[in-house]
Formats: C-alpha cells, structure tokens, sequence
C-alpha cells in the first residue's frame, strides 16, 4: 500500500464546524437527560405506583430487546442467553449496593434524595454489572464465536444454565449487621440468596435511571449502526465469507458485539435488581427471559433498532393488558415466532428503522 | 527480480485429493494474467489460498514481498490482495454505498470509542470515507444508485459493484473470479473495457478466472492454463492455444 492514505489525508478537510460538530456529540445526551428528568420529576410525582412500574418494566426490556439486537439483528449471530448476562449483571450490582449500603451506612435504607449518595452508589453498582456482564460475555464468546450457527446457540444457553446452577448453590444473604461486618469479600460475594433469591436490595432504580439507559442503549447503537463498525457487523450478518475478505475481521468484530449487548444486559439486569416489586433469582432469569428477549428482537426487526424497540414496548406493556391469560403467553409466543418465521422471516421492520420506510415509499412510487 | 505477487509450489490437499499442487505464478506490476482450466481444476481453490480462506499446504505466497500465507483472509485484504467472487457475494440488504464503505474498514484509524462519542476525528473520517466511495461508484455507473439495497440490482451492475467493492480495499492486486459469467455479449464487452481501465487508472495487477475464452485471450497478456490443480501450460495466449496439452485437457485426446 502506499505510504499516504487517502483517507486520512480528505478527513481533516472534511471536518464539521466545531459548534454543529459539539452539538451533533453531545446534544442527544443533553434530549436524554432532559427527558429523563421530566419523567422522574415532573411525570412521576403523579403517576399511579402501577404505571411507573410497567413503565420501568418497559425500559428494561428495551434495554434487552436493542442489545441483544447488536449480535442477534445487526451481526446475526444466535444468542440466546441474555437472561445470563443480566443475572451476571444483577447480582453484581445488588452485591455492591446491598452490602455496599450495610458497610457504609448500617443498613439499606435510602441515603440521600433524587441523586443522592445511594443513587451514585447504584450507577457505580450497574457499572461493575455492566462490566462484568461485559467480561463474562468476552469468555463466553471468544471461543465461540469462531463456530457458526447453532453451536452459538447451544454455547449461550449452557452458559446460561450454568450460571443458574452455580446462582442456586450461593448462601444465604448476610443481614446481621456484624457478620456483614465481619464478612471477607469472598463471603459477601458468594452469600446472594441462592434458589430463594437475592431479597432486601434497596429500591433504587427509579425512572430517571431507566430513562438514561434507555436513551444509551438507544443512541449508542444508532451510533454504532452509523459506524464503520456497525457496518462490519452488518457485513458479518450478510455474508461472513465476503465480509472477511473485505478486510473486516470478523471474529473480532463478533466478539466485540457479543460484548457490548452482555454489557447492556447487565445494566438492564442491575436495574431489574433494584426495581420495586421484583426479586432477583436465578428461576426469573432462567431460559424463559431469554427467549423472550428473542421474540423481542425477532418481531421488530433483525437489525431495527426502533422495530426492537417498538416490540419491547408491546410485548411488555400486552401481558399486563391480558392478565387473565398470562398461563397461555408462552404458547403465543411459539406461534407468533413461527408465524414471523414463515411469512416475515427478517422481523416487522427487517434493517430497516420506522422513519425510513415512508422515505422508501416515496422513493418508490414514480 | 521479483514482482508484485509472487505463488511458490503452492499445494493443497482435500483428504486424498490433490486439488492444487505445486503451483507456481510471479506477476510483475501491471500485469493482466489470466487462469483458465476445465471446470474442478482448482481455480477457485487457488484463489481461496492466496486470499487465505484456506492455508496451503505446502508452499509460499507473497504480496509485494512480504510473506502472506496463513494470514487470516481480512489481513491479506488489508495488505492489498482484494477479490471478487465466482458467485457474487455481496451484502444484499446493504445499500449500494454501504457495500463500498464495509471495505474501507480496514484503512479507517478512527475507533469505535470515536464513532460513538461522534468525535471530530470520527466525522471528518467518515465524510472522507463517503466521498471517497460515492468517487469509486461514480467511476463504475453506480452513483445514482448509491442508496439502493445491493440485492435489488440487476445482474449486471451487481457484477460491477463487486468489482468495485474490492477496489475500495484499495489493493494492488485484483483477483477476478469469473467476472463475466452469465453476461450477455454486450456486458461482456462493457467488463472487457472495465478490467482494463481498472488495472490503468488504479495501477492494479489483475490475475482473472475467466470460461469465457474470447475475454481472456483478448484481455490477457499471459495465460496459466490448471487442469487437475496441475500447471499444464504457461504462455502469451497465441502460445497456449497452441499447446498440446491444453487441447488435450480443453477436448480430450485424439485432436
């Protein structure tokens, strides 16, 4: 090749006024918190406790459904082990905020207001989940990942089935405050409820928090379908084959996929963790949430970020609608996955986001 | 001397067959070779040893003098070794421009940490990336399709797109795979002009698969002729449409 790039050379010249340039970075972070704030502050004051749980539920399944849509949509890769790495990120999370609470302040009632000292110890308790579901889903798909297919499948669903296992067979949660005390990390780390379940996590996911994830997982994957790297993804899920000899490497780029959506799943897992109502265990996030997160994906669109989304929000707000037939939910979602199978094998959406198919329309008709 | 691309007793084995064995190819810059063979000569497996979708067995490869065998194939794509395929292979659901962008992956230096803080460094290099592939599809009649899903393409211009694909890579050496099959006459002479004014304009060594014998002995300047992954004749095309063997190998003996 020759010394000078071309590329790098027009890429200076090209460059966007640096106040558009500031604005098109930081302003959908600026919409987000915005919207966040409007919503625990202004919206949630008057919002029934009912509303604003199935609102948070909503958020967190679209955390999961636009995740899980960077491997399962844009790389087209099979996973179905989500639900593992939100039980990863989960339990790290509750661990740190739980003992976190005891350690510091004696007990695990809430220190601080709206963005007060629990609150911060809770984004730093996602952040860890969110790591650790990251690194899990390195060691988890670093191996993986050079098989094709169904191996995947079948790798992710014993990963999660394992982590089942070994999540039962944890002691029990420490309460007494000096044995907490007393605890060695090892201790605290391993005494998370086993089969019964991680109880007395505070409540602390509330509406903004679920509002910025939300607006992350959206904005960062739009970004990244925008991207040279999205587009590798993409390439990936077309045609490995040719994608590779593109000079898109592609084991790298699964990997890194797979790490991301683990990442997210691990946030959504810690928020699941601390949301009022629900109590982290290991039949909760078993083989069952997975697969819903699937049809999430499967229904909106493999590769739709706004389809994934607009599913999440249906497939979560419905079940609370027909709660007479909640028995039968499964069942509809094996023949509403074999109806999208048959007839819209690529999802409502397929590639496509919302906003591009009137465009495409237009485009059409002369 | 050595040129650009250099095959040293390259040979690949499938269980007990010998699909290639002891093959031998040196481009010098430039060059437009062609590499024709009854159908399971091992073409293609040449061509997927030298863009490392298989690993020889036995033997070297070397692109402008660096060693290249038993790199991963996105490698060998990056160090200037690009390709088309027999049958084409492109992203379908992609658009036409996103076709061209995937093979600027490995010459962006922006990282994903860029691209998702939007960073300065990231727009300019992603405006430069676009220019730099609408510029390629211009070259190639497909700018106004630009925003077409790939798979929506005629056949013909699907053919083009591949070819334009692979330059994005901005290689130095071109490998076609049978790039006119399945084109009508008039497409054929349209590839014809097109090969040869990608190897001027881009400065490229084209090594070319082609059945089509009116193509490859009009466009090529040397001609290895492969039957039975076995080099059987080497020559200007007036030299191997004489040669023996390859009447043999092309119509049997007794000719």
């Amino acid at each position: 090749m020759s010394t000078a790039d071309p590329l790098a050379l027009r890429s200076h010249a090209l460059r966007a006024p640096v106040g558009l340039a500031a604005l098109r970075s930081l302003g959908p972070w600026a919409a987000v918190f915005a919207i966040a704030f409007v919503l625990e502050r202004l919206i949630g004051p008057y919002l029934p406790g009912y509303y604003a749980k199935v609102l948070t539920d909503v958020g967190i399944a679209i955390v999961l459904g636009v995740s899980l849509n960077l491997v399962n949509g844009f790389t087209g890769q099979f996973s179905i082990g989500h639900a593992g790495f939100m039980a990863v990120g989960g339990y790290v999370a509750g661990t740190v905020t739980y003992y976190g609470h005891h350690l510091l302040w004696g007990g695990i009632a809430k220190q601080g207001g709206f963005l007060g000292a629990s609150e911060w110890l809770f984004v730093a308790g996602a952040l860890a989940g969110g790591i650790a579901a990251g690194l899990a889903g390195y060691l988890v798909g670093l191996p993986s990942l050079r098989l094709r297919g169904d191996y995947l499948a079948i790798v992710t669903l014993g990963f999660g089935e394992i982590l089942r296992v070994i999540i039962q067979r944890t002691d029990d949660v420490l309460f007494v405050p000096k044995d907490i005390e007393a605890a060695s990390f090892t201790t605290l780390a391993t005494s998370v409820g086993g089969a019964l379940g991680f109880t007395g996590i505070p409540f602390l996911t509330n509406l903004f928090w679920v509002a910025v994830a939300v607006g992350a997982v959206l904005v960062l994957s739009y970004r990244l379908k925008h991207s040279d790297e999205g587009r590798g993804f993409l390439a990936i899920r077309e045609d490995e084959v040719a994608a590779e000899a593109m000079g898109v490497p592609t084991t790298r780029l699964k990997v890194r996929a797979f790490v991301y959506a683990a990442f997210f799943a691990g946030i959504a897992g810690a928020l699941f963790a601390h949301e009022v109502g629900t109590t982290l265990n290991p039949r909760e996030l078993g083989f069952q949430k997975s697969f819903e997160i699937v049809i999430m994906v499967v229904l909106g669109g493999m590769g739709s970020i706004s389809g994934t989304t607009l599913a999440a929000i249906v497939l979560t707000v419905l079940p609370e609608l027909l709660r007479e037939f909640a028995q039968y939910r499964m069942i509809a979602y094996a023949l509403l996955l074999i109806g999208m199978m048959l007839l819209r094998p690529q999802g409502l959406f397929g590639i496509h986001e919302i906003w591009d198919l009137s465009f495409r329309r237009k485009k059409a008709a002369p | 001397m050595s040129g650009i691309l250099e095959v040293d007793r390259v040979s690949i084995a499938f269980g007990g067959l010998k699909a290639v064995s002891d093959f031998h190819l040196s481009l010098p810059k430039g060059a437009l070779h062609g590499l024709i063979g009854p159908n399971g000569a091992g073409k293609t497996t040449l061509f997927n040893m030298l863009t490392g979708v298989y690993k020889p067995d036995q033997g070297t490869v070397a692109l402008e003098g660096r060693r290249i065998d038993g790199w991963a194939p996105h490698r060998i794509a990056a160090a200037g070794l690009a390709r088309t395929f027999q049958n084409i292979r492109l992203f379908k659901e992609l658009t036409v421009l996103d076709n061209v962008r995937v093979a600027t992956h490995a010459r962006t230096r922006v990282t994903v940490v860029g691209a998702l803080l939007r960073s300065l460094a990231w727009t300019g290099e992603e405006a430069a990336v676009t220019e730099s592939a609408e510029q390629l599809l211009g070259l190639f009649d497909l700018a106004s399709r630009a925003h077409e899903q790939a798979g929506n393409l005629p056949y013909g211009d699907q053919r083009r797109l591949e070819i334009a694909r692979a330059l994005a890579l901005r290689p130095s050496v071109l490998l076609l795979d049978e790039p006119a099959a399945g084109m009508n006459p008039q497409e054929k002479i349209e590839l014809r002009r097109l090969i040869q004014r990608v190897r001027d304009e881009f400065g490229l060594t084209v090594l070319l698969i082609e059945h089509d014998m009116g193509l490859v002995m009009d466009i090529c300047e040397n001609i290895t002729v492969l039957d039975h992954g076995v080099v059987i004749a080497v020559g200007t095309p007036h030299e191997v449409q004489r040669d023996p063997a390859v009447v043999e190998a092309y119509l049997g003996t007794g000719h």
